[in-house]
């Protein structure tokens, strides 16, 4: 591995020039956060000094990585951020909260509602009342908010009962990430639908596991490692037969993409990463070679367009919106920055405030444009949309799939 | 005009000059030191910093060895402050001569300095980066010691005796009369001022430039200054320092100071001690070196190359260089040359500093009629600040910065920045975001009245001395510094002039360096301050 390659040593990159703290959307929003370049590469290089000490505002660091898009050097200021956070954690396994116990282990608690009979009904509606009682609070998570509901059908149990069309010869393996396995299994679905259309079978493999973003931001940076090792493994293996692994949720793909190499520096990872493909990004390659199939759509709905930042640290546009244009589909990006929710943070009681006014750009944009729909890859940034503006949203695998039903 | 008088007159606040003050000042003598510029401004801050195990001179030189890992363990006990006490490392890479070890390790033994070898397992889990063509490694008492707070700690302690200072006090004159040192001649370089210090016995200490002084007198002392020419890299490579295990030679040698690291070194002789130039040619040189070491070593960031002169004293006959003893003489110029009034101590190590002032303090003693004993290996050079101070101290410092700040600052100043941040909220910004320096740390310092610029407040806090190399905090504290300096002296506090000499003098370091991660630092301050800020004004 290169030196250059390990999130460690790109610390050394930081020629000061401050760009990521102009554009981190917690430093705008929330002061107390002392902001990437000194918190990440400025820090890096002075953790020596005391082992006992740390920053305390890290904590306040959304992982969202838009310093690390800004960033001229290629500093991995984000994943600085959560390794420090890692070696806080390890250090003070007390100080994790019940919020960040649950809020990075939901994929647990989806297998184990799985395997009760109603386990699922039961808990949504536990989750009613609780938020009626205002438990959510007590326990860290922002009452304000309504969490997710489970699925009474995952995506996994879905698949089995999907007919994908006889003698589809092109196969990819979906990596579905735990939001649309357990919360919204119909971008799932959708995905099924346009690889079928597409001529590729979709292969389901039940050994992944999520891919530990929540982990990582929690600061479980074993587990996530865990983790890692597992689903790269697998990539590997589906990668020997030339199948490729697709996934529809941008901070899923960024992790199998980018970020298991930035946290652990291990040179099989870097190799998985290859094999990874973000769904429009896939889609985009193969409309290159001319092999995606044609449709043209007549409606002049509006749609709006959030990119999530995951999406947009991945470096090659947004693959969703140019393809969607492509086909005729009436949408705009809202270029409005980050939504404020990155994944699990805005689910805490104590960033509700700084994510809803993060989110606020984002939120008057989706009001003033009159669109019927917001189109986002990510699902919770589709929950914070949801939340701040009453817009009802969807995944842009579903539009194209829609479009392909006409 | 006679201004002032002491018993005992040091000339040179380097290492050996501040040692033999505080050892002169606590056997109970009128001492007062001086030196030309700030603090520490020869080879005892352009050096590498490392506290010898001794390791190093095992082969060659047992009596430094051995006087070395005596003094290592005297230090790390009365400098904690000052001292990181780290261990180090030898490593043998594919390549280097098998047959020097057996004789390094009975050496060692013999000097009385710990090894242990390594397994290379072990010694690439202690030290990833270290090459994959290790051979062999040792582990070995080395430490790590700062020269800036060593000698301002010895200064302190000094002071607490009755010691007293001047700096920015040059010798210019010599006074002779009847064959005795009657008084000096000094130039005040803030003020320009001249005028005379009497005293009964002059102590050249002058390091590199004990030739110079010592001509003033007329006599002949052949030191012989050898340049050394050191890199510091933006992070610790290492956390130990790393040595090569192989006959003594240049870019042998990796020191972790802080934040940083430093590779060195080389050594040509050289006329004048004030030629610290440093050229691009060198750093290959140590480069080429260093990478045997560590493979990726070009990959990491430089920050500047610096260079300073070993004082080698050169008996008559013998020649310069690498092979010139590291040892160090004292002359009584009273029985050498016949002057009364005057002794020169010269050579010697940063490590074995304490040792030498104690050794030449036995014989400048008894010539005043004193007979303490030298109590300097006794007594911690600066009292520790209390856990309880820097605990308090904790939710006003920005982090990773109190222990640093405490060490920086000592058992005075420390509560009384404490106070400031505590008081003053706005001086808790951080000044100088590479090396943690707060505001309130910056005007404490300003306000000492050895400081008269931006590049003395450097010194003693670090400002400056990280990844932007004074890009933001030159700025920042220029400002500053120069509204307290202004209220202090006349003909100080013009901030553009000295912002501009702050950042020349980081850009000289820089300006042989200038290629990858350091070229884009550079064209960033230049971005800032002849684009944005136009610091140079406009051609007309
Ligand atoms: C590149 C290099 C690396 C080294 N590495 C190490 C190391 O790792 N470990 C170690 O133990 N040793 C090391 N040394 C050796 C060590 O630095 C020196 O032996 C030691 O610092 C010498 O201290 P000094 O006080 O004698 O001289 P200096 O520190 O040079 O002090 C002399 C002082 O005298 C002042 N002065 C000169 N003329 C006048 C005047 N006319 N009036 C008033 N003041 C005057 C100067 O300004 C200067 O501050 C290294 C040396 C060099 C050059
Ligand atoms: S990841 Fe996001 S919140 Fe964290 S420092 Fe970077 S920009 Fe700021
Ligand atoms: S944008 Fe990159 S180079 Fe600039 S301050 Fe931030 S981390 Fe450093």
């Amino acid at each position: 591995m290169e030196l250059e390659e390990r999130a460690r040593d790109s610390a050394d990159n930081c020629i000061a020039c401050t760009s990521c703290v102009a554009v981190c959307p917690v430093t705008k929003a929330n002061p107390d956060y002392r902001g990437p370049k000194l918190v990440g590469p400025a820090h890096n290089r002075m953790h020596f000094s005391d082992e006992n000490d740390y920053e305390d505002s890290l904590k306040l660091c959304s992982n969202c990585k838009n310093c690390d898009i800004t960033c001229p050097n290629g500093v991995s200021v984000a994943t600085l951020n959560m390794l420090e956070r890692a070696k806080y954690y390890k250090a003070h396994p007390e100080k994790h909260t019940q919020a960040d116990q649950m809020l990075s282990h939901n994929f647990q608690m989806a297998d184990m509602l799985k395997s009760i009979p109603f386990g699922r009904t039961c808990a949504n509606i536990g989750m009613s009342i609780g938020e009626a009682m205002g438990m959510m609070g007590a326990m860290g998570i922002a009452p304000q908010r309504k969490s997710p509901r489970f699925a009474t059908k995952y995506f996994r149990e879905m698949y089995k009962e999907i007919k994908q069309p006889e003698g589809l010869t092109k196969e990819v393996l979906f990596f579905p990430g735990c939001f649309i396995d357990t919360n919204d299994p119909e971008v799932g679905v959708a995905f099924v639908k346009v690889m079928n259309a597409n001529g590729y079978k979709v292969l389901m493999d039940d050994r992944f596991k999520c891919c530990g973003s929540p982990l990582v931001v929690g600061g479980y940076l074993d587990e996530a490692r865990s983790h890692a090792d597992n689903n790269v493994a697998i990539i590997n293996e589906y990668a020997a037969k030339n199948i490729p692994v697709i996934a529809c949720c941008t901070s899923c793909s960024l992790m199998l993409k980018a970020e298991y190499t930035e946290l652990f520096a291990q040179e099989e990872m870097a190799q998985a990463a290859k094999n990874v493909y973000d769904a429009f990004e896939f889609l985009t390659i193969l409309a290159e070679k001319g092999e995606l199939k044609k449709v043209h759509v007549s409606s002049d709905k509006k749609f709006i367009y959030h990119a999530p930042c995951h999406l947009r640290a991945q470096g090659m546009g947004m693959p969703a919106v140019d393809l969607l244009k492509e086909i005729g589909v009436n949408i705009d990006s809202a270029d409005a920055g980050c939504c404020g929710m990155s994944g699990s943070y805005g689910f805490h009681k104590e960033n509700y405030e700084t994510s809803m006014k993060i989110g606020s750009e984002l939120f008057d944009k989706i009001n003033a444009s009159g669109a019927h729909k917001v189109v986002c890859d990510c699902g919770t940034c589709r929950e914070q949309i949801k939340h701040g503006t009453n817009a009802k949203t969807t995944h842009p695998i579903q539009v194209l799939a829609k479009a392909y039903e006409q | 005009m006679v201004k002032d008088k002491a018993t005992v007159v040091v000339v040179g606040g380097g290492a050996t000059g501040v040692g033999i003050l505080r050892d002169l000042s606590m056997r109970g003598i009128d001492a007062l030191l001086i030196e030309k510029l700030d603090m520490v401004n020869g080879a005892s801050s352009r050096y590498h910093g490392l506290l010898h195990s001794g390791a190093r001179y095992a082969v060659r030189d047992q009596e430094a060895a051995k006087e070395c890992i005596e003094e290592n363990t005297i230090l790390r006990r009365i400098g904690k402050s000052c001292v990181e006490a780290i261990s180090g490392m030898f490593v043998q890479v594919e390549g280097d001569d098998p047959d020097f070890v057996d004789p390094w390790v009975k050496g060692c033994a013999e000097s009385g300095i710990k090894t242990r070898e390594l397994s290379k397992e072990e010694a690439w889990s202690l030290e990833p980066n270290l090459s994959r063509k290790l051979v062999r490694a040792f582990e070995v008492p080395d430490g790590a010691i700062d020269g800036f707070r060593m000698s301002w700690q010895n200064v302190q302690s000094a002071v607490r005796y009755g010691g007293r200072y001047k700096t920015y006090t040059e010798l210019i004159k010599i006074n002779i009369e009847s064959g005795a040192v009657k008084s000096i001649t000094v130039r005040d370089n803030v003020t320009k001022e001249e005028y005379d210090i009497e005293c009964e016995i002059l102590v050249n200490a002058a390091g590199p430039w004990a030739g110079k002084v010592a001509q003033m007198a007329g006599l002949d002392c052949s030191v012989s200054p050898s340049k050394g020419t050191l890199i510091a890299f933006n992070q610790r490579i290492s956390n130990r320092v790393v040595n090569r295990l192989r006959k003594p030679s240049n870019g042998d040698i990796f020191v972790p100071h802080g934040s940083i690291t430093i590779l060195g070194t080389s050594s040509i002789t050289i006329p004048d001690p004030e030629d610290t130039s440093t050229s691009w040619e060198e750093v290959e040189e140590l480069m080429k070196t260093g990478e045997g070491v560590f493979e990726h070593l070009r990959d990491y960031r430089i920050l500047r190359v610096f260079a300073g002169s070993r004082p080698l004293y050169v008996p008559k006959g013998a020649d310069g260089g690498r092979n010139a003893s590291r040892g160090f003489v004292t002359l009584d110029h009273e029985k050498e040359d016949g002057l009364k009034g005057m002794m020169t101590i010269c050579g010697g190590k940063f490590t074995t500093y304490r040792l030498m002032a104690e050794k030449f303090c036995d014989v400048l003693a008894p010539k005043l009629g004193n007979t303490a004993k030298c109590r300097t290996a006794e007594e911690d050079l600066v009292p520790a600040v209390s856990e309880a101070d820097k605990k308090a101290a904790r939710q006003y410092f920005p982090s990773y910065g109190v222990n640093l700040a405490a060490t920086r600052l000592g058992t005075e100043k420390f509560p009384e920045v404490v106070k400031t941040l505590k008081e003053n909220p706005e001086t808790r910004e951080v000044l100088c975001e590479c090396e943690n320096v707060t505001m309130a740390e910056v005007m404490r310092i300003a306000q000492e009245p050895t400081s008269h610029s931006v590049a003395d407040v450097r010194r003693r806090t670090r400002l400056g001395m990280g990844t932007c190399q004074g890009n933001y905090c030159a700025i920042r504290s220029a400002a500053i510094a120069n509204k307290l300096f202004k209220d202090k002296l006349e003909g100080c506090g013009d901030s553009l002039s000295d912002m501009k000499n702050f950042l020349q003098a980081r850009w000289k370091g820089i300006t042989p360096v200038m290629a990858g991660k350091t070229l884009r630092e550079a064209e960033m301050t230049r971005g800032m301050y002849e684009v944005l800020f136009n610091v140079n004004g406009g051609r007309r």
